[in-house]
């Protein structure tokens, strides 16, 4: 555990860390993992879809080298899928082994009362650990080593599902009514959840978690995050292309190009080896960065301009 | 230490930031870790506690800058003359006074500056020399002249504590707040000693009356600054939220035009509130997705035989609701809310169907959807506000255009006085839609005792009404449309 107290020993070691794994990330971002490790607080991460919220739980778990649980979460999501469900086939063949064996148990007993005093004193196990099939979220809680936990898109489940998760982020506890509650082992889990703001989350939920955002970067950062993901890009180019998105995402439009976007048009320019951007090229290439065609036939005009700017940025 | 925090945390409550009191403590909990060493630091980490939406987040960026704001004074530190002199410490070492005091020290360049001028004023009128000063004797004289700012903040911000500083309300309040924060700190034990160092023959005592007098002027102008900012942060939003308490319980008719944007917030965020509280329901349904362990469990005492099945299924359930509002003259005060009232249910609801009338009928559904709150305000009076009302016609008209959609999960809402200028009720239609629909209210902004004077024929209609209510601030309006709310379920 040394190790990992180590590296999260202060926010610049975990950003730095983070680099290695090829994640560029603000003070604000680094903040939020040092006191997630260091509070084991559950951490919200909302912002605008390909801004890097999924990523940051993936490269955490890559960082500390733990195991990363993922639950994605969907309308109609519940505790049989999230949490544990019983093995009802194992179950039913129980009963049925059991009615086998019934004779034997109650061989000898005299009268009711004694064949019900030795049903009791026979184990049930029928509602046990053997038969539970655990899910992600009470996986997540058995880890021996402690896991990183990521709840990607809970704005997408229900508010039933929301009240569900209460518990564990609060206690990392889970009840199951047959059993009792299952605490998390030694090292309670890191806890990320993501949301796209899709619907408000509840305020119980926020309570329970620390909140961070995520916006767009700016110019030097996704410089920096270009160079960490497509090294081989010319700077030149590099320097072009992001002040390109930048100029797009002050524009307005349906849906501005992400962090992803960016990369991707950064491996399709390098495919294309390009040297520098122009027009034409842009016009052939936009697709990647802008998913709707009205955007694309919005800005078909503005092309050379912005264009001109970013090269002579 | 934790002083500052929640001190800073009721700032931000002021400020419309919402923090529970768990926040508080997991707030404090993340100090411990990080400590106060670091500015940025510090605002990160609290960044992430404290505010929970975007809009929060500005917020809470604003106030932070606001309330933390003593690196930036030292960075304009300018001559080091005398009482500035210790204006070094300031930077990022954080006592307690530092964080409340600095709005004080904002002001300590420029009076500092004028100390020192005054100081030669003085001199003209009564020439005591530069000689040595004598050793003041109060308590207070003491501390001014051992010029000690922190000291200074933290004996101002402590005596704010005990005139309780923070419960101040309204700023003609401010004048009587510094009084009792320079009483509270000896501000009498202190004119005393001025002024028997005046009929002193020594001149080291005179002296030190002189300059005790500038510094207590000096004083008295950083007390009330402090007061000034205190005052912004704790009572400013409290006065906000005084109004709207005020303009909920104050008749419709009534409130001023300028408060219409803050009643337009109020209506929003009760339609919202009403829609989140009632909107959803279980149903248990004969089919769907099969609920396996319920299923299972039940049939356990069936020898695990399966047959009796359990399935599993929320509705969401929105009630249906048509909403039909007189915009004539005689309701037209209240007509605006009512119709702000519909404009925000709409916008929450999407089962809403609005209907405006005075003489004729006419859907403004679609003229919501488009237009802005006042545009679809002001659209719709003009449209259908001209005319001389006439209920019986309006009623006509409904049934002609929606009776096909109403249904036994329908509920009818009827905004208006009743007031027909004497024409035919038609209060068989209104029987109609009653047998038609699940519930029939009608909402009176004219008190009980008045509906049925002159030609208001409230009487005629109440047969046919599930419920009649008055109806003329938003209290009744939030109780009524509650009730509603949870009757349609």
């Amino acid at each position: 555990m040394n190790e990992l107290d180590r590296l999260a020993e202060s926010v610049d070691s975990l950003k730095n860390h983070l680099e290695v794994h090829r994640y560029i990330c603000s003070n604000q971002i680094a903040t939020a993992v040092y006191l997630a490790y260091h509070l084991r607080k559950p951490v919200l991460i909302e912002g605008p879809p390909g801004v890097g919220k999924t990523e940051l739980a993936k490269t955490t778990a890559e960082m500390f080298q733990l195991p990363l649980i993922r639950l994605q979460c969907y309308e109609g999501l519940d505790e049989s899928k999230a949490i544990y469900e019983w093995k009802y086939g194992k179950q039913l063949l129980y009963t049925q082994v059991l009615k086998e064996t019934l004779d034997e148990v109650l061989q000898g007993a005299q009268g009711f009362r004694e064949s019900v005093g030795r049903l009791h004193e026979f184990g049930d196990i029928f509602f046990s650990q053997e038969f539970m099939e655990p899910r992600p979220l009470l996986k997540a809680l058995q880890e021996e080593q402690g896991c990183v936990l990521l709840i990607d898109e809970v704005d997408k489940s229900d508010h039933e599902f929301e009240s569900l998760l209460l518990e564990i982020l609060s206690d990392f506890q889970v009840s199951i009514p047959e059993i009792g509650t299952v605490k998390a082992l030694r090292e309670p889990p890191m806890v990320f959840l993501t949301s796209n703001n899709t619907r408000e989350i509840s305020d119980a939920l926020k309570r329970r978690c620390l909140h961070l955002y995520i916006p767009f970067p700016d110019m030097e950062l996704e410089q920096r995050i270009i160079h960490a993901r497509v090294p081989e890009i010319p700077e030149l180019l590099r320097k072009q292309l992001v002040a390109f998105i930048q100029e797009l995402r002050d524009m307005d439009l349906k849906k501005v190009p992400a962090i992803s976007e960016t990369i991707d048009w950064a491996r399709t320019l390098l495919l294309l080896h390009t040297e520098t951007l122009d027009p034409d090229l842009v016009r052939e290439t936009l697709n990647v960065i802008l998913k709707f065609q009205e955007d694309i036939d919005n800005i078909n005009t503005d092309i050379p301009s912005i264009t001109h700017k970013a090269v002579n940025a | 230490m934790d002083r500052t925090l929640t001190s800073f945390i009721s700032a931000l409550r002021t400020a419309e930031v919402r923090i529970s009191p768990a926040e508080t403590l997991d707030a404090l909990s993340a100090v411990e870790l990080t400590g106060y060493q670091d500015r940025e630091f510090l605002k990160n980490t609290l960044a992430l506690v404290l505010p929970k939406t975007i809009d929060e987040k500005e917020t809470f960026d604003n106030t932070f800058e606001e309330f933390f704001n003593f690196v930036d004074i030292s960075a304009q530190r300018t001559k080091s003359d005398e009482t500035d002199g210790d204006r070094g410490d300031d930077g990022a070492t954080s006592s307690e006074s530092q964080g409340r005091g600095s709005g004080s020290r904002s002001q300590g360049a420029g009076t500092g500056g004028g100390a020192s001028q005054e100081l030669t004023d003085e001199t003209d009128s009564e020439d005591l020399g530069r000689g040595p000063l004598a050793e003041p004797t109060s308590r207070l004289g003491q501390l001014l002249m051992r010029n000690d700012r922190i000291e200074l903040n933290v004996q101002v911000a402590k005596s704010a504590k005990a005139v309780r500083l923070e419960e101040i309300q309204v700023f003609t309040q401010k004048g009587l707040y510094t009084r009792r924060i320079l009483d509270e700190m000896g501000l009498a034990e202190l004119q005393r000693e001025i002024n028997s160092s005046k009929e002193s023959a020594e001149l080291p005592i005179r002296r030190l009356g002189r300059e005790l007098r500038h510094r207590q002027d000096w004083l008295r102008e950083q007390v009330r600054d402090y007061v000034e900012k205190q005052f912004l942060l704790h009572a400013d939003a409290q006065g906000l939220r005084l109004r709207e308490e005020l303009l909920r319980k104050v008749k419709l008719s009534n409130v001023e035009h300028r408060n219409f944007r803050l009643v337009q917030e109020i209506v929003y965020r009760m339609a919202k509130k009403l829609v989140a509280l009632h909107s959803r329901r279980k149903k248990v349904f004969k089919r769907g997705v099969l609920n396996v362990s319920r299923t299972l469990r039940h049939n356990m005492s069936y020898d695990g035989n399966i047959f009796d099945l359990h399935w599993k299924s929320v509705k969401v359930d929105r009630p249906n609701v048509f909403a039909i509002c007189d915009v004539s003259g005689s309701v037209s005060n209240y007509a605006r809310f009512m119709l702000m009232f519909l404009y925000s249910l709409e916008e929450v609801m999407p089962k809403v169907r609005s209907f405006a009338f005075s003489s004729d009928l006419g859907e403004v559904t679609e003229l919501f959807e488009r237009n802005s709150l006042e545009d679809a305000i002001a659209k719709t009076l003009r449209d259908y506000g001209s005319g001389s009302t006439d209920y019986g016609q309006a009623l006509l008209d409904f049934r002609k255009k929606c009776s096909n959609d109403i249904d036994n999960r329908t509920t009818i809402i009827i905004l208006g006085d009743a007031r027909n200028n004497y024409g035919d009720a038609h209060q068989s239609v209104l029987k109609e839609l009653y047998d038609l629909s699940k519930r029939v209210i009608w909402l009176n902004p004219e008190s009980r005792t008045t509906w049925n004077t002159g030609d208001a024929i409230m009487r005629k209609y109440t047969p046919y009404v599930h419920q009649a209510e008055e109806c003329n601030s938003l209290v009744h309006l939030e109780r009524v449309v509650s009730n509603l709310l949870r009757t349609v379920q």
